[in-house]
């Protein structure tokens, strides 16, 4: 095993989570499961904005999710692009 | 697992620009365990532009990315076996960028990961139209159209810089 | 060694197996996402869907394996959900920013970040060795991946990680 190796063991050692773990997995088990918010709150919102005929909550529930796309968007076209760019540096050395 | 994001919010036009490709890939969506498909047209990017955040260093950087964009399409399939895709669906797009206004500028081809990487620009008058990029591996099929002219330097650090975490430099000894 | 879980059994049981292997799940978690916010969220899922699945699994051994297969396809599931770091090649790991060799304190937080922006399948291949020790046809097995596969990622990683300390100073060794 090289130093790197160690490194990592060190680095990846397990982290205790925060105090009072347990007691919140028991909470919840004891609940049924329930009790964290969802993190999926958009879609549910926009459910409910597009019921409630919110047409202006709806219209904002859009421009999030087009600015979600573009992000996912750029960040794939650059990240190959930045693959290739890398490359040819490699390359031209 | 099979997770599928499918981000579709434009229906595709009856007849596309000539920078814009059709991509005919929709069928291996069924097939992949992680799907990424993207369809802005002008529009929706305009409007998608108003919801950046200028103060935020990345989202500032796309939105001036975005200036002399039109569309951007993306299709990105992650398969758990190969031979989901076949090559036949790569030609496809290829022979609608042997068009005379679309040069190929990369042509990578790696067999250590058998990775191939193709990239497209599209002119006229001497002016950048269009680009596309194509990545092949195995287990993945990415296909990428932007229409418009695209800052090619600023779209690759984009994509070298992405969420890649900051360290914190420690203050300096005095 | 912790006795057989069953969901019959009184819940205390269920506390003792959570307490037992929580910082295994945490630190799964916090390896792949590098955020604890989502890494206790992930964690605590984790848990309950254990809890629901309690009556299916046979042995101590059972639990362990089926806890780390869970937490990881989860976590990886969050990353590719969420898709705030990008899917980039090995190669192109942006280095840290961070100085000469005196700095070596933070090589620890160093290499955690540059292992949660590896692609998933490495990340998740680098974790189960180094923080739970496996060995390659282990993670092979635990992944659903092929031995050739996980010991290729191992390799790669290895090497590209190696590449950017040294390049800042600090692989020296």
């Amino acid at each position: 095993m090289d130093w790197l190796e160690e490194e990592l063991r060190r680095a990846l050692a397990r982290k205790e989570p925060e105090p009072g773990f347990t007691a919140r997995v028991s909470a919840r088990s004891r609940a049924g499961g329930r009790g964290a918010l969802s993190r999926r709150w958009l879609a549910t919102a926009a459910s409910v904005l597009v019921l409630a005929g919110s047409g202006a909550g709806y219209r904002w529930y859009q421009g999030v999710r087009a600015k979600e796309q573009v992000m996912a968007a750029v960040r794939i076209a650059g990240g190959k692009l930045n693959q290739v760019q890398n490359r040819v540096l490699e390359v031209a050395k | 697992m099979k997770t599928v994001v499918k981000l579709l919010l434009l229906a595709v036009a009856a007849q596309l620009p000539a920078q814009q490709i059709q991509f005919n890939l929709d069928h291996l969506a069924g097939k992949a365990s992680n799907t990424v498909d993207v369809s802005l047209n002008g529009t929706m990017l305009q409007f998608a532009a108003k919801f950046l955040d200028g103060k935020d260093s990345e989202e500032a950087q796309v939105k001036k990315l975005l200036e002399g964009i039109t569309g951007i399409y993306v299709k990105s399939y992650e398969f758990k076996t190969e031979g989901a895709w076949a090559p036949a669906d790569l030609d496809r797009v290829r022979d609608q960028l042997r068009a005379p206004q679309w040069a190929r500028i990369i042509d990578i081809n790696s067999t250590e990961d058998r990775q191939t990487t193709q990239v497209y620009v599209r002119s006229e008058n001497q002016k950048m139209t269009g680009l596309a990029i194509l990545v092949s591996e195995p287990k993945e099929l990415t296909v990428v159209n932007i229409v418009g002219n695209v800052d090619l330097n600023s779209l690759a650090e984009l994509g070298g810089h992405f969420g890649i975490p900051k360290v914190e430099t420690p203050p300096q000894k005095k | 060694m912790m006795p057989v879980a069953r969901a019959e059994q009184p819940v205390a049981d269920f506390d003792a197996l959570v307490r037992e292997h929580q910082a295994m799940v945490f630190s799964l978690a916090y390896h792949v996402l590098h955020d604890r916010a989502l890494a206790e969220e992930v964690g605590q899922e984790v848990f309950l869907n254990l809890h629901r699945n309690l009556a299916t699994l046979q042995s101590a051994a059972h639990v362990l394996f089926w806890l780390r297969q869970a937490t990881i396809r989860r976590a990886i599931d969050e990353t590719r959900r969420r898709r705030r770091q990008p899917q980039v090649e090995l190669e192109k790991v942006a280095e840290p920013a961070i100085g000469p060799a005196e700095r070596d304190p933070m090589l620890s937080e160093t290499l955690r970040r540059l292992i949660a922006v590896l692609p998933e399948d490495a990340r998740a291949v680098m974790v189960m060795r180094y923080q739970e020790d496996l060995d390659p046809s282990e993670i092979a097995e635990l992944l659903e991946m092929p031995l050739a596969t996980v010991k290729s990622h191992l390799h790669r990683s290895l090497a590209v990680l190696r590449e950017k300390l040294v390049r800042r100073g600090l692989g020296d060794r």
